[in-house]
């Protein structure tokens, strides 16, 4: 008797592992994302985005390469946001899992090392995750990514400031010492210095400290115009709280590289929210068109609906990244590793995100779009002109409705 | 004035700080248990004061003895059912099991409250005062007054009533404990409970101030765990006073050398008492 | 029939060689992170196991290991085992120095001052420019597995064999006679400083050694992974879990508890800390003395022998 179950058993293995090799017009994509611990609040948006599009792929026929028609499978794995079981995940995937081509993670460290092993079996790699600019001095051959050099954050910004009145002349460059907020604050610097301001605090702070009074109170005995801020979200969120708390007020501006588009910011935040400027590098607008969803609205519209929340640039450009295998397989014709990946290094097409068009480096190059929170409403205010009407200078929190 | 800004915000903010380690102390004092789910029950404690205050429209300063009173539930329950089956092994064993039961409590936690961040803002959240030219925010002096009623309550409990006097002769001695009549078991449960209640007050004050994940809770309890070795685990003062001496250094050295030292500072400072200390009784309570 | 346990160590050794040519890439990712943390766990053993001093400090070796081999490798181009050296130095150095003022503190005291040590060993790190900052530092990639495999086997096996060195020898009974009385040790004539100093500095020496292997291996570093207090929670509960003080208990229990890790992590992911965590506790309440005594006990006593447990320990 038992020895008819281990048959069967093997029989239906062998039966599922024939039907498994016949399904062979599949195309694997794989990725580790920071499903649960301290980044899953922004790790959800990778895995949403990369199944939402390739659900929608699918659904408009798959990948044609040559005469077949190839599905796609996204196998997406939980880091638990540990750098290490995601470096050991990718090498599962790859030579587990046998995935054709690799996703990213959300985070430079993790894309840092991630794309080590992208490198090391030189399986292509397009991540949207990573903007810090060590990803791409590395020579690698097989990395791409679609977040812009964190060096260039601030561009927009200090050109938006230049034609405001009165333009600031003093300014706080306040960021964490993490890989991605330390060339934030290097290229600022240099942005800064062509534009003539004078950073009167330089300071950097323990990524994830989220203490700020001494700083803060440097900032306001110095008596700053500006104070420009580099970090992560929940920290942009206690620099808020505890601005407010301290009566922390620069003469006419302030403003984060992070949070300030997200919906949950906002939520935190409430009325406090309002007059912070920041900046994406997307927004779900209609002038962005798209080969599947039509225009950025529309997907952000099918993201909103299915899972419940907004999508911001995290999540448009990890879309773009699994549209950009699409474009380069259906280009090079084959699922070929090293064909795929020259692919990709050409290129060229518009999507939800953005204009998709990697430099030799492999890292995209996109403008910021300077953004502000208007009575508790985003809107986009700059990118190399003036979209909206800034609210500027911003009132001190004392002199507010 | 600068620097009497930052002495303001540090005091403040330690007196915080000293709250989140008045429990461990207890705990640790008496119970012989360093409790490394300690920074994990400040964050249930946040959330309760969050969900009260967001939820049911309570006023966070009102919600607080409500969660105090839930989170001595659990403590009791957890120490009661669970804990109290390990404690005459090793003291490595009572860390490894706090150990896990702050991954298990955190899991848990982001399963039930998802991994977003959360802040209870009430609309006085970021009101302050200024006196002679510095700005004292008030949620933070509030939070400060209230860490120095609960040490004293703590103080009180101890050495003022039977209770107490049972849960000090218990960190003495167990046999001892016995003669006053009262059950060790229920004794120990109690004991984590009061300390589980201070942890939940200290996240209720916490949420007001910065942000709650449910991540918060690892270096809570290393903050915790400095200062209540500098501030000793005897008298619930000194914890508060360890906290206040933890949040000056913090600000001086983030003023002076920049706030990526502050954990040079604190950590650095921690292995100084204790070196040149080193003769303290731990478990006199 | 003492010797039975080494018998199956050097067979099992020996078979562990040849893994690399049947292994699949996962495997070897796998195993050399396993060996890895248990040279990990066993140097902790040499003085958490035997002298009862249970360090938090481990990790700052293990960093200093890693930065050492980086620095030397991304900032001077110099080979990987001059690296290797470097960073011996740097954690042998680094033992002794702490180890005169730390190791005069007695239980968790300790503890604690490792603990700190640790914390403040990162963010000095990370205020040092030539360690890459906070930002860490990027190693050459080299596609040598076979290579880190074996260096990480031949490592496990030289740090267990010193184990079983000590637990044989003059040395390990001191050590032993410190965890149980250490003023009566002293009266007895052990020289108790030298002897925890020595134990620590062993302990430095193996753990240097897995952090500089494990900095070439992963290419890329910074302070948050080379100075993980987690990591350093891992060795202790790996060492505690397979039997603290005994040559193959932090072996047994580190391979058990890798293993158990990898398949949650990788076969059902999300859930995988919950369980994790539940095992730990589990493990705590029934058997509080670790796996190498659960085997001898449930061999007396059978599935009683973990009610016993629970008698002994609860109030």
């Amino acid at each position: 008797m038992r020895h008819s179950i281990t048959v069967l058993g093997a029989l239906t293995l062998l039966a599922a592992s024939t039907s498994l090799a016949s399904a062979e017009d599949v195309i694997k994509l794989g990725a580790s994302v920071q499903l649960t611990g301290p980044q899953a609040n922004t790790g959800r948006y990778y895995r949403d985005a990369y199944q939402l599009m390739v659900d929608k792929i699918n659904e408009g026929g798959g990948v044609k390469v040559g005469d077949t028609s190839y599905k796609l499978e996204l196998n997406v794995l939980d880091n638990q946001s540990d750098v290490n079981l995601s470096v050991r995940q990718y090498v599962q995937l790859i030579s587990a899992d046998k995935v054709n081509f690799l996703l990213g993670p959300f985070a430079s460290n993790f894309a840092l090392n991630d794309s080590s092993i992208a490198e090391k079996y030189q399986v292509p790699m397009v991540q949207g995750g990573g903007a810090s600019t060590e990803i791409y001095t590395r020579n690698y051959k097989y990395i791409f990514g679609t977040l812009p050099p964190a060096d260039d954050y601030y561009f927009s910004t200090i050109e938006m400031l230049q034609k405001l009145d009165p333009v600031p002349k003093t300014v706080a460059l306040v960021a964490a010492d993490d890989s991605f907020d330390v060339s934030v604050a290097k290229g600022t610097r240099e942005h800064l210095k062509k534009a003539g301001m004078e950073v009167v605090v330089d300071q950097s702070f323990r990524d994830g400290a989220g203490e700020f009074a001494s700083i803060l109170s440097q900032i306001k005995s110095a008596g700053v115009d500006a104070i420009l801020w580099s970090g992560h979200e929940t920290d942009a969120l206690n620099f808020i709280r505890q601005m407010k708390s301290l009566n922390v007020d620069p003469k006419s501006f302030y403003s984060f590289t992070v949070g300030v588009p997200t919906s949950d910011f906002r939520k935190a935040l409430g009325s406090d929210a309002n007059y912070a400027f920041g900046m994406t590098s997307w927004l779900p607008d209609e002038s962005l068109k798209d080969k599947w969803y039509g225009d950025a609205a529309q997907f952000a519209k099918a993201y909103n609906d299915k899972f419940g929340y907004q999508p911001d640039y995290h999540a448009a450009s990890g879309a773009a990244d699994v549209e950009t295998f699409v474009y380069a397989i259906e280009k090079a014709g084959s699922l070929d590793p090293k064909a795929v990946r020259d692919a990709i290094a050409q290129s060229d097409f518009d999507s939800l995100y953005a204009h998709i068009k990697y430099g030799d480096n492999g890292q995209i190059v996109l403008p910021q779009i300077v953004v502000q929170i208007q009575d508790g409403k985003l809107v986009p205010v700059y990118t190399d002109k003036i979209l909206n009407q800034p609210q500027y200078p911003v009132p001190a929190w004392g002199k507010r409705g | 004035m600068l620097l009497a800004q930052i002495l303001t915000n540090g005091v403040l903010l330690g007196g915080l700080y000293g709250l989140m380690a008045l429990g461990m102390a207890l705990v640790w004092g008496v119970l012989n248990i360093v409790n490394l789910a300690h920074g994990a029950m400040i964050m249930l404690g946040g959330y309760a004061v969050y969900f009260l205050f967001t939820g049911a429209g309570i006023d966070p300063f009102l919600a607080l003895p409500i969660a105090i009173v839930g989170m001595f539930a659990f403590g009791y329950l957890l120490q009661r059912f669970v804990l109290n089956l390990i404690v005459r092994s090793a003291m490595l064993n009572t860390l490894l099991i706090t150990f896990g039961l702050n991954v298990v409590i955190t899991y848990l936690a982001q399963l039930a409250f998802s991994a977003d961040f959360r802040t209870i803002n009430p609309s006085y959240a970021g009101s302050n005062v200024v006196v002679g030219g510095i700005t004292v925010p008030l949620v933070n002096l509030a939070a400060f007054v209230i860490a120095l009623v609960l040490a004293g309550a703590v103080w009180l409990l101890l050495n003022k009533l039977a209770l107490g006097r049972a849960i000090r002769a218990t960190a003495q001695n167990l046999v001892a404990a016995r003669l006053y009549g009262v059950d060790p078991r229920q004794l120990y449960a109690v004991t984590f409970g009061i300390g589980a209640a201070l942890a939940g007050a200290a996240g209720g004050l916490y949420g007001t101030i910065a942000h709650l994940t449910p991540y918060i809770g690892a270096s809570l309890t290393a903050k915790s765990f400095v200062i209540a070795i500098i501030g000793g685990l005897a008298n619930p003062f000194g914890v508060i006073l360890g906290g206040i001496f933890v949040g000056v250094a913090e600000s001086l050295t983030a003023l002076y050398a920049g706030p990526t030292y502050s954990d040079v500072i604190s950590f650095g400072l921690l292995v100084v008492v204790l070196i040149v200390r080193p003769a303290r009784s731990l478990r006199a309570a | 029939m003492k010797s039975l346990p080494y018998v199956i160590a050097l067979v099992v050794v020996v078979l562990l060689v040849f893994v690399p040519w049947v292994a699949s890439d996962v495997m070897m990712q796998f195993a050399i992170d396993a060996l890895l943390l248990a040279v990990l766990a066993q140097a902790w053993n040499i003085l958490g196991g035997f002298t009862g001093y249970v360090s938090f400090g481990n990790s700052v070796f293990y960093g200093l290991g890693t930065y050492g081999t980086a620095i030397a490798m991304a900032q001077y181009q110099l080979p990987f085992w001059v690296g290797l050296v470097l960073g011996v130095i740097l954690a042998v150095v680094c033992a002794l120095l702490i180890g005169f003022p730390i190791l005069r503190l007695r239980g968790p005291y300790f503890a604690i001052a490792t603990l700190g040590l640790s914390a403040a060993m990162g963010a000095i790190v990370s205020n040092m420019p030539i360690a890459g900052s906070n930002i860490g530092l990027v190693l050459p990639l080299v596609r040598a597995d076979t290579m880190f495999y074996e260096l990480s086997l031949g490592l496990l096996v030289v740090c267990t064999l010193t184990v079983a060195w000590i637990s044989r020898s003059r040395f390990g009974m001191g050590l032993v006679a410190i965890r149980e009385d250490e003023d009566a040790a002293g009266t007895m004539g052990v020289n108790t400083t030298t002897f925890k100093i020595t134990a620590l500095v062993l302990s430095a020496f193996f753990t240097a050694l897995a952090g500089g292997i494990h900095a070439y291996w992963i290419s890329f570093i910074d302070p948050a992974s080379a100075f993980d207090p987690t990591l350093n929670v891992r060795m202790v509960i790996m060492a505690v879990f397979g039997g603290p003080g005994t040559v193959f208990g932090p072996l047994v229990g580190s391979f058990i508890l890798s293993t158990i890790y990898e398949y949650l992590a990788s076969s059902i992911s999300t859930a995988a800390a919950l369980l994790f965590g539940l095992v730990i506790v589990l493990a705590v309440i029934f058997m509080p003395r670790g796996l190498a005594n659960m085997v001898g006990g449930v061999r007396a006593h059978g599935p009683r022998f973990f009610l016993q447990n629970i008698r002994e320990n609860r109030l």
